[in-house]
């Protein structure tokens, strides 16, 4: 997908290109066997994130991770987990097209995303992860720098969350 | 034109002159002005005409607790609004305002005829002439009143402007810049707290830029605040906002603030947000707001030119008007005192200090004296002189209770002040508890539901020290809260004006207390002598009061009128206040535009509307459509010429002919997956789940705990521990949630997981004889043949050279596959079988074709067939239920006696005498149409169609005891009078054995 750019000087946002992305369910117990299939530590604890490379990984919930990797990497990631299954119980559900990808970037990012989402952004630490909401719709929201986040999005909610910070780009830029 | 400007006072720009329009008339005034200051500045004090009586009017306050200066302002084109208040708006060039409620003009209006008849508008006068006849109310009575109700005009225009939306995060909310509130930002910034500071007006400082008299630390109060501002804002942590009202204080200190951004520009940037709604979550909040004047209650009390005497002082200090040259101050408060002195010492004549105390400091004595002021003490004021603005008071000696001989003062501004209420709307709004000060006669802050201090007069504290004190106190407390420690601050203050006074009923009169037009509501026109009217007429609470005779309704929300109309009360009813009650402060504090809380919603953002990735192709194809849930889903496609009814009757007839295609994209898809799968199937759904082959697929039902049908959907077995459930559209989040509930809630034992798949993929459902044949072609990696691929079932395969997974399922009763394939790859699928199609005369159809279809062959819609009182044996589907099952989610709700009890309605097919007839959706059904009025409705249609393949129309319908009503003859009122007769059939129409399936 071309990444139509929003962006002023204080703040841009761009439309990023999909990645692999699946939704992980597994008793945090066998964490282990998680992280060596997809060859990262996967984080223990609810909000943080770990990185290496390409591959990414977010702990959103009690026993519930978001990975991220290269699209082309993505049937040998479900083979590994699907080799495993039978001995480690868990859930590997691919999501690649169910969430689009827009990046926030510059020093006005925290007050752009203020503009709809009801979080304290600057208590978020940087590499960590949370699902919250913008406006009406759900969200996940991953801070890559202390100027830099990515906002995941549900495929039909795309048009509106993008929008709204369309309108919050210009907001700033005019700069009431 | 007079100037009543004063050299040397007030803080507006001298150097930047700003004209501006009141009524047509160009005025100049100052940056830095109100329209009330300008105006007043020129000589103009009848700013409107009263709701009622359409009394002349003048300014009472100089903020935002005015109940009369209310005016329309105009921005531009659609930027008209109505009820600004006159006290707020600030001037700027070109500004255009307008009195309200007169006509034909704000010195001669015609409206005042009510003024006349004010014997006719007592209290409860809707209620009591609006009565009879009954007849008269729809016609005459309900517009009249319509008419009549309602201040200024309402805007016709859409509102072009921009409105914007913010949350913000602290720890400590200041709301007001008063001395206490100043003190409590410092302090609370100097231990290195997150602050906030916000002030309504448009500058900081509160009762300081009113009293520049006082000196704090050894210098003048001005270089103080200044130094007080600008040592906040070298502090990085703390923000300051002004022209921000604070506007209503929710649940765990979530407080709603609306900032004005552009309304006092004369250049607004282009795009630029009118407002902004700001949703702060405060650690702790430190609520000083200060305390409201009180205006004093007697007769003639509303004409222009009376007002509050704090009023008059900050129109002197802080604007540099003086609000009349001769003025008389009325008083029971030694506040007024210093206002008179002030506005003597910048040149007026004051005419007479008249106080209705007989005691008063002497120290005050003798300041007065020493400016040469006439002193009035033990005094009551009975009239005033003078229409479109005072000319004199009458005044009247008070002894043992007798009123004395009158006198008459001639003046040009009566300054009056009936003492101090401590503002306890946000306060209020938390349901903290008020507690009655009996010897201050107010209420004050009592018991806390939130993490809230209050500050300085906002609980009755009077003085700036005293303020500045209690500021600092709060500021260390609400750090203290946090865990931190704040440094000790004090601050000397020199000259400060304290004082104190007492509050009272209606001002004892000579003349008839019943013909006095005595104001306690000057927005509602509501006078003393209605409120003791309410209580003779049986009105005990001072919430009947208020309604009865809208004493602090509307804008003003009790701000000025409250504790005088519930101190007459209390009297009229020989109680004290408490017992009388208070009423409720309700959320916002100042009016608050539609625009701030609409923020971003708006056109196209009013709503989510969700799309499906094949949505483009549908516009582009000239869909109309329809919402669903969210979303919007193609109806259908007309062609050239056609209406609906002839577009669906193509679509319907072209998809049983040969194929039509459709955009099944938005129906919920739920991966649940995990080793207790199908244990967790069997205890949600009522069908058998652990016997179904893997690669097969199977109708789900789904149930409430109380036996009624919540959703259902085709479910598939990708593996053993695998299932694809499917969901009607709009109820995809909802099971998703039930599921959700139930696994985390009772079964957190099953090892099974739950992943909403709705958008990650793309489903195009082909349907009709054609539709393997169009579809082989494509598919790889699966036999997709008759045999191979038996009715409902599934199987991972490429389709187009996607990855898909393949249903062969039906909606339609035709031949039918669902092809699911990442959402990115729908649209290009998509136009792929439509341009192979084009040899099948391949149809694309909406959702209203696949509703008539559907009910061709008697397959329910959940929310249409069904609305959530109806079982699975009521609409006929009994045989979805697994009966060797143990248990499911309503199972023991179905044997209740009610929903084995006989009588029920159950889901029956109506089949018109006169075929051509399509009954109306949701019409009543009747047994017998001739029985009296009212009749017994025995059911309701739930769907109606033009059935195209049967030549004919068909229905469905929930009746009762429908199943034993086979062949029956029903009948339907219509709309127009009539009634249509239907027979009572199964539900399945058209090819009932299912052979059209069998296509090989």
């Amino acid at each position: 997908m071309n990444a139509p750019v929003t962006s002023f000087d204080a703040v841009s946002v761009a439309v990023l290109p999909p990645v692999a992305r699946f939704n992980l369910r597994i008793a945090p117990a066998d964490l282990a066997v998680a992280s060596r299939i997809f060859g990262l530590t996967l984080p223990a604890k609810i909000g943080e994130g770990a990185r290496n490379g390409d591959r990414a990984a977010y702990c959103i919930g009690p026993d519930e991770w978001l990975l991220h990797a290269a699209e082309v990497d993505q049937s040998a990631i479900m083979s590994g987990f699907d080799t495993a299954r039978a001995e480690t119980p868990h859930s590997i559900t691919v999501l690649s097209d169910r969430e689009i990808i827009i990046g926030i970037t510059g020093p006005a990012a925290i007050d752009l995303l203020s503009t709809c989402c009801p979080l304290d952004l600057s208590r978020m630490a940087v590499g960590h992860a949370k699902r919250t909401v913008f406006d009406y719709a759900q969200v996940v929201l991953i801070r890559d720098g202390d100027d830099a986040f990515r906002l995941e999005v549900w495929r039909s909610f795309f048009p509106h969350v993008h929008g709204l910070l369309e309108i919050g780009v210009r907001e700033l830029a005019i700069g009431l | 034109m007079t100037d009543f400007r004063v050299e040397g006072r007030g803080r507006v720009n001298r150097a930047k002159p700003v004209s501006f329009t009141f009524d047509g008339e160009t005025y100049r005034g100052f940056e830095g002005d109100t329209v009330a200051s300008a105006l007043l500045a020129n000589g103009v004090h009848l700013m409107g005409r009263s709701f009622k009586y359409h009394r002349p009017r003048g300014v009472v306050t100089a903020g935002s607790d005015e109940p009369n200066a209310l005016v329309g302002t105009t921005r531009g084109k659609g930027r008209f609004e109505p009820n600004t208040r006159a006290t707020i708006q600030e001037i700027y060039p070109g500004l255009t305002t307008e009195s309200q409620n007169k006509w034909p003009s704000l010195k001669f209006d015609l409206g005042a005829i009510n003024d006349r008849l004010y014997m006719l508008f007592s209290a409860g006068f809707y209620y009591k002439t609006f009565m009879w006849p009954r007849s008269f109310w729809d016609s005459v009575y309900e517009p009249l009143i319509r008419k009549a109700a309602g201040l200024g005009k309402a805007p016709t225009e859409v509102d072009p402007d921009h409105y914007a939306s913010r949350y913000l995060h602290c720890d400590v909310l200041v709301i007001g810049s008063g001395p206490s509130g100043i003190a409590a930002a410092l302090t609370a910034g100097r231990a290195g707290s997150k602050v906030v500071l916000v002030d309504e007006t448009a500058e900081m400082g509160g009762t300081l830029l009113s009293e520049p008299s006082v000196s704090i630390d050894g210098r003048p109060a001005w270089d103080w605040l200044a130094g007080a501002m600008a040592e906040l804002d070298a502090m990085p942590n703390v923000r300051r906002m002004t022209r921000t009202t604070a506007t209503g204080y929710y649940h765990q200190n979530m407080i709603g603030m609306v900032q004005k951004l552009t309304d006092h520009m004369g250049d607004v940037p282009e795009g630029a947000p009118r407002e902004r709604m700001w949703r702060v979550r405060a650690k702790e909040v430190v609520l000083a707001q200060g305390a409201i004047e009180r205006p004093m209650v007697f007769d003639g009390n509303d004409c222009p030119g009376v007002m509050l005497a704090g009023a008059a002082q900050t129109f002197l200090n802080r604007f540099g008007v003086l609000v009349g040259k001769q003025p008389v101050v009325l008083t029971s408060h030694d506040s007024a005192w210093y206002s008179a002195f002030d506005m003597a010492d910048a040149g007026a004549k004051v005419v007479a200090i008249v106080d209705t105390r007989e005691s008063v400091p002497q120290a005050l004595q003798n300041d007065a004296r020493a400016r040469g002021i006439p002193i009035h003490l033990g005094h009551t004021a009975t009239a005033t002189k003078g229409r479109l603005r005072v000319a004199a008071l009458r005044i009247n000696p008070v002894h043992n209770g007798k009123v004395g001989a009158e006198k008459m003062l001639s003046c040009d501004a009566v300054l009056v002040c009936g003492g101090w209420t401590p503002s306890l709307h946000l306060f209020s709004h938390t349901k903290g508890s008020l507690d009655w000060d009996a010897e201050a006669k107010a209420y004050l802050p009592g018991h806390k539901t939130e993490d809230v201090h209050i500050a300085g007069a906002g609980r009755g504290l009077w003085g700036i020290a005293a303020a500045l004190e209690d500021g600092t106190k709060a500021g260390a407390d609400a750090v203290r809260s946090l865990g931190g420690s704040a440094g000790a601050a004090t601050f000397e203050v020199a000259d400060d004006r304290t004082g104190s006074g007492i509050t009272q009923k209606e001002l004892p009169t000579d003349r008839s207390p019943g013909k006095a037009k005595a104001f306690v509501d000057f927005q509602n026109d509501v006078t003393a002598k209605d409120i003791r009217l309410a209580v003779r007429e049986g009105m005990k609470s001072i919430e009947h009061v208020k309604r009865y005779t809208t004493n602090g309704m509307a804008t003003d929300q009790g701000k000025l009128s409250n504790m005088n109309g519930l101190t007459i009360a209390a009297d009229a009813l020989g109680k004290e206040a408490p017992q009388v009650g208070l009423t409720t402060f309700r959320p916002p504090y100042t009016p608050t535009t539609f625009g701030a809380f609409a923020g971003y919603h708006k056109g196209a953002h009013f709503e989510v509307t969700r799309k499906t990735p094949i949505d483009d192709w549908a516009e582009e194809n000239g869909a109309e459509y329809e919402p669903v849930a969210l979303w919007r889903r193609a109806w259908y496609f007309p062609q050239a010429g056609e209406d609906m009814h002839k577009a669906v009757a193509r679509e319907c007839k072209a998809t049983r002919e040969s194929v039509g295609i459709f955009d099944a994209s938005t129906l919920g898809k739920i991966e649940v997956s995990g080793p207790d799968a199908t244990e967790f199937m069997n205890r949600m759904y009522t069908n058998p789940w652990t016997k179904l082959g893997v690669g097969r697929a199977r109708y789900g039902l789904l149930l409430g705990e109380d036996g009624f049908i919540r959703d259902d959907g085709v479910i598939g077995r990708m593996r053993d521990d695998l299932f694809h459930v499917t969901t009607t559209t709009g109820g995809a989040a909802r099971v998703l949630n039930m599921m959700e509930d139930y696994l985390q809630t009772e079964w957190p034992d099953l090892r099974v997981w739950l992943t909403s798949t709705t958008e990650e993929w793309a489903t195009i459902a082909l349907n009709g004889p054609n539709a393997r044949k169009l579809l082989q072609p494509f598919v790889e990696g699966a036999d997709i043949s008759a045999d191979a691929m038996p009715h409902m079932s599934v199987v991972e395969c490429t389709v187009a050279g996607f990855p898909s997974r393949l249903f062969r399922i039906s909606f339609t009763g035709e031949l039918g596959f669902e092809i699911n394939v990442p959402a990115r790859h729908g649209r290009v699928l998509w136009e792929k079988l439509w341009d192979a199609g084009q040899q099948y005369d391949i149809c694309p159809y909406g959702t209203e074709t696949m509703h008539v279809l559907r009910a061709e062959k008697g397959f329910i819609i959940v929310g249409q067939d069904t609305d959530g009182t109806v079982t699975p044996e009521d609409a006929g589907i009994g045989w979805a239920i697994g009966k060797k099952k143990i248990d499911f989610v309503g199972k023991r709700s179905l044997d209740r006696p009610d929903i084995v009890a006989k009588g029920r309605k159950q889901l029956v097919g109506l089949l018109t005498d006169d075929p051509k007839t399509v009954l109306t959706e949701g019409a009543q059904i009747v047994a017998d149409p001739n029985q009296p009025k009212p009749m017994k409705m025995i059911g309701h249609v739930t769907s109606s169609y033009w059935s195209e393949v049967l030549g004919r129309s068909i229905a469905m319908a929930l009746v009762e005891g429908g199943f034993d009503r086979m062949d029956d003859r029903l009948h339907i009122p219509t709309e127009t009078g009539g009634t249509v007769t239907a027979k009572v059939t199964g539900t399945q129409f058209y090819d009932p054995a299912g052979e059209r399936l069998k296509v090989e």
